[in-house]
């Protein structure tokens, strides 16, 4: 009996303590993220972005993902992976138009993914 | 390929301390919310172990979110007579001193086929050789032998299903629906009014109508019967 409810209390424990540190480690990355995002997309907008900087935020990213692959489904890290090199190449090439859309597409993803860990019915359900 | 043993080898352990933590039940002695959790453990171990796309922590936390639940609801289990009841349902008392309990059979989605190869499971061919059988609440058969128990040397077979002749038994002691009829006849009892009617290769049968107490007769066997 005692041993249920402390193997249970742990657990609960666990669980809980869990859930804080996933809610509270994705909402940081992606925050902090979602900033560095914005700032490209602005420079993207106005036509005076380097190619060093979307490497930069491309590395601010694989910091990030190492710690969020225990979270979040691999194929999502993946998603941002791909928009991130394409963006490049389109950067390089001074193609504005297809690496803002680009760009747009990432800054979706980066606000989308802490959304579905938000305790809501759609992602219950 | 190693990433994969490594995920094994972690939900592995993960799966033995929680089983082991779960307690000693036996797959057989499974009370209904038991059996659901291993059965959706094993799922939830299989997914992530082998799909690396997937953070091995979702398959670890469902796991001991199952493990939780399975511990909280043993422990109210343990402390509420209702819950318990509501959970794991209660054992069903299909044989009492009057006979079949049909009602009671019927309950529980259980055919009298059903109970007769229980009983035989349990060493018992005769529906008379017991005083009560009990369906518990894990699925298990449980009977208590009659003190008049007579040990037969024919197996029993079933003739009459809640008020319906089982023709498929028929050929086999040779004997047709008209048989019955008349033999019912004799024994002041209708076909629709009978729930179990069992007859051995000697003759003897088992009669449990309904809202009656049941009774032995004797049902005359054609001859050249090789059972």
């Amino acid at each position: 009996m005692v041993k249920s409810i402390l193997s249970a209390v742990i657990v609960a424990l666990l669980l809980t303590v869990g859930a804080i540190y996933e809610h509270s480690a994705v909402k940081r990355e992606f925050t902090e993220f979602s900033f560095e995002v914005e700032q490209v997309y602005t420079i993207v907008n106005e036509k005076t972005a380097k190619e060093k900087d979307i490497y930069d935020l491309q590395e601010k990213w694989l910091s990030k993902k190492r710690r969020l692959f225990m979270f979040i489904p691999h194929g999502e890290i993946k998603e941002i992976d791909l928009w991130l090199t394409e963006s490049i190449k389109l950067v390089r090439d001074e193609k504005w138009e297809d690496a803002v859309s680009k760009i747009e597409v990432l800054k979706e993803l980066v606000e989308e993914i802490p959304r579905t860990f938000l305790l809501t019915p759609e992602n219950i359900l | 390929m190693l990433i994969i043993f490594l995920r094994t080898l972690i939900t592995y352990f993960t799966l033995i301390v929680v089983i082991r933590l779960m307690g000693k039940r036996q797959i057989g002695e499974m009370q209904p919310f038991e059996f659901i959790v291993t059965l959706i453990i094993a799922d939830l171990a299989c997914v992530p172990m082998s799909d690396v796309s997937i953070p091995l922590l979702y398959g670890i936390v469902s796991i001991l979110a199952l493990f939780l639940i399975h511990q909280v609801l043993s422990l109210i289990e343990q402390k509420s007579l209702i819950v318990k009841k509501v959970i794991s349902g209660k054992p069903s008392l299909v044989i009492n001193k009057d006979g079949v309990d049909l009602k009671e059979l019927k309950k529980n989605n259980i055919g009298v086929e059903d109970l007769l190869e229980s009983m035989r499971t349990a060493g018992y061919f005769s529906l008379d050789e017991v005083d009560y059988a009990i369906f518990e609440s894990n699925g298990k058969f449980s009977a208590m032998e009659s003190e008049k128990r007579q040990k037969g040397n024919s197996l029993p077979l079933l003739l009459i299903d809640d008020g319906r002749i089982v023709k498929r038994n028929l050929g086999i002691i040779k004997t047709s629906e008209s048989d019955i009829k008349d033999f019912l006849k004799t024994e002041n009892g209708k076909v629709r009014s009978v729930e179990v009617l069992t007859v051995d290769g000697n003759g003897r049968a088992y009669i449990k109508e309904r809202k009656r107490k049941y009774r032995i007769g004797n049902f005359k066997i054609g001859e050249n019967v090789a059972w």
